[in-house]
């Protein structure tokens, strides 16, 4: 296909890599000296004219000791394939050696953030089995020669097959932006507006470090404390936070959904999913079916109405809770029905397990979920109450005993399991219904939980440990418990599959 | 790797309800009484000098229900202990090892050894005094709450290790 390529000798990145990571390596010096910065801004104007003569020279020094910096990098980054073997060296004064045998590469993904799509370059990233230190990031290449790389790599790992033309694919997922919108307008608004003030409160948080260490606090407080009493005085402006809030909502959404799902388009192929997604930075992931340790399908009320999930999988994380934990959960938003039996077929040999009876945990659970719910809200309303002094507060109790009590019930209804011979399927869900679709045999290992109480009834929780993850299944009884206790360790210790 | 692993096929694996699980060793109750003097014993030291340096009057009157109070805390503790000590168990099978443990809050975990990453072994100090070690076994993903059996004794956890060893090369 790509042959004009051959790797054999060390080669460097595209020459357009040199602004590449020159504009990496300012964005993390930005990053490190924000603050910096920001002082510098403020007070800009109190500087005499020497002062900012010699801040203009500081920055330019900066900048072109960066570039010089970032050209290296770049002079010193080369890599070949030798005997079946990706070869890389790099480092300006450390310099580094990395050797990874083919067979243990086990994706190759392509990346575009937003300089790399204006230059027109490809970062590509080489993950490899089970350890987390070496994953390699190749910065810029261009298409073919980025092309070419995978089809060698892959093409060594005698999987030719799967190269297939890829003109020929259909996508099986392929969502429009008038989709997206759609998607986006039935989000998990509430979650999302909780993300964006975490955003912006951790923000704030940071320029309040900054005018503390000025002094200048009480400016700011005296602001906040002002806008507060107003805020309780008047209904009008409790209406229009009410409105500002809902837009926020909806806006922070349609940003989180646009940012990460533009132009998603998934494809089927032999052994794995190809996906495709984002708008600036835009990521080509290709998904082993193997690596796939469980398939959730969630949805929601208003996601139901018109019938469409998204559909998460997950992968099996390597080492200790790390930060790319994120990026092992792989999304596709808005499929059709169609598309869910498709996704499910490929991955999953055989469904007979769908047929099986929905089984309900004891009523041990609810009565252990109502437990709790009291206990809170007690705790709640004495710390309330504490605070406040007002015996108006409790009229709130109309509103949240029902709430508290149809959300309860919601969770007892969703809570449910099936099982067969070889899968498990457990569902979950408050507001929203999370249906996960589970192999036995890969679970990691298996604990069964059961406190003194449950004892009288006779019920336990069982905890499935997979290596994405817990499943919990809660109060079931316990000869139930026992027997898929019994049954998965068969399943697991008598399967020859890999379960990565 | 995995590709070429092999597990010959079992015929009826026994039940884990009816499994046999082997006390661990009694000495370990020692370890724990010793650790428990020794953190109460620092608990007490750190009240003496706050009660001496940094505490004004009006606290001070309170000095022997502050010694009373962790006295009552940590014996209820310590029986707490002494009573769920013998409810900590292992049992070794031929494709996995099995642990529970907890008098209030029962547990039982079992790891097939085909899931295994790895072993480890380790002696914390006054475990040596006794020749005792404990083991903890490793799997893929979130390994936080993987298998650990404290309070077995060394060479016996040698040869477990020494057995799930051989057992995930083969």
């Amino acid at each position: 296909m790509h042959n004009s390529y051959t790797f054999t000798e060390y080669s460097k990145q595209s020459p357009k890599g040199i602004f590449i990571i020159y504009v990496a390596e300012i964005y993390r010096a930005i990053k490190l000296f924000w603050i910096f910065l920001f002082i510098l801004f403020k007070d800009f104007s109190k500087f005499s004219s020497y002062g900012v003569i010699y801040i203009y020279i500081g920055v330019s020094l900066l900048l072109l000791l960066l570039f010089l910096r970032a050209y290296l990098i770049y002079i010193n980054f080369q890599y070949k394939i030798e005997h079946q073997h990706f070869i890389l060296k790099k480092g300006i004064f450390k310099k580094t050696l990395v050797e990874i045998p083919f067979h243990r590469i086990q994706n190759i993904n392509f990346k575009q953030n937003i300089v790399q799509q204006v230059i027109g370059v490809f970062e590509i990233s080489i993950e490899t089995a089970g350890s987390k230190d070496i994953e390699i990031a190749i910065k810029a290449l261009s298409l073919e020669k980025a092309e070419a790389l995978k089809a060698t790599i892959t093409q060594g790992q005698k999987l030719v097959n799967e190269v297939v033309k890829e003109e020929d694919l259909e996508p099986i997922v392929k969502i429009s932006f008038f989709d997206l919108l759609r998607v986006s307008l039935t989000e998990n608004h509430l979650q999302n507006l909780f993300l964006f003030f975490a955003i912006v409160i951790g923000f704030f948080n940071q320029i309040q470090q900054i005018y503390d260490s000025f002094g200048q606090s009480e400016a700011l407080d005296g602001y906040i404390s002002e806008s507060t009493s107003n805020l309780s005085a008047s209904v009008v402006l409790v209406a229009i936070l009410v409105i500002l809030l809902t837009v926020i909502a909806l806006l922070s959404s349609f940003v989180k959904v646009v940012l990460i799902h533009f132009n998603l388009s998934a494809y089927l192929k032999d052994d794995a999913f190809e996906i495709n997604q984002g708008l600036l930075t835009k990521k080509s992931i290709v998904l082993k079916k193997q690596k796939i340790q469980n398939v959730t399908i969630s949805t929601n009320p208003l996601k139901r109405l018109i019938g469409i999930s998204f559909i998460t999988f997950k992968q099996a994380v390597s080492g200790k809770v790390n930060n790319k934990k994120k990026e092992k959960l792989i999304r596709l938003v808005g499929c059709k029905k169609e598309q869910i039996e498709i996704v499910k077929k490929s991955v999953f040999h055989e469904l007979s397990v769908e047929k099986s009876a929905k089984q309900h945990p004891d009523s041990y659970y609810k009565k252990r979920l109502f437990f709790w719910s009291v206990l809170f809200l007690l705790i709640c309303y004495t710390v309330i109450f504490y605070f406040i002094n007002h015996i108006e507060v409790f009229y709130s109790l109309f509103v949240t005993i029902p709430v508290t009590i149809l959300l309860l019930l919601k969770k007892v209804k969703k809570r449910c399991y099936q099982i067969s011979e070889e899968m498990l399927i457990v569902g979950k869900g408050l507001l929203e219904t999370h249906v996960t679709y589970l192999d036995i045999f890969k679970v990691q290992h298996i604990k069964i939980k059961q406190s003194i109480f449950q004892k009288r009834s006779n019920v336990a929780d069982l905890v499935l440990q997979t290596a994405s993850g817990k499943i919990q299944i809660p109060c079931i009884a316990y000869q139930e418990a026992i027997k898929i206790y019994n049954h998965t360790l068969y399943k697991v210790e008598t399967s020859n599959a890999p379960w990565m | 790797m995995s590709e070429h692993f092999k597990n010959e096929p079992v015929a009826n694996l026994p039940d884990i309800a009816t499994t046999p699980f082997q006390k661990i060793d009694r000495n370990y109750f020692k370890v724990i009484s010793i650790n428990f003097f020794l953190i109460t014993l620092f608990i007490c030291i750190g009240i003496f000098l706050l009660q001496q340096f940094v505490f004004s009057e009006s606290i001070l009157q309170y000095n022997i229900y502050e010694f009373l109070g962790v006295i009552v805390f940590s014996s209820i503790l310590y029986t707490y202990f002494f009573l769920a000590f013998p409810k900590r168990k292992y049992a070794l099978r031929e494709k996995d090892i099995s642990y529970k443990s907890g008098l209030l809050f029962l547990k039982t975990t079992t790891v097939p050894f085909s899931r295994i990453q790895h072993v480890e072994t380790d002696e914390k100090p006054i475990s040596r005094i006794f020749k005792l070690a404990s083991l903890s076994v490793f799997t893929a993903g979130d390994s936080s709450d993987d298998l650990l059996i404290k309070g077995i004794k060394k060479q016996e956890a040698l040869k477990i290790k020494e057995f799930i060893s051989s057992k995930i090369n083969a």
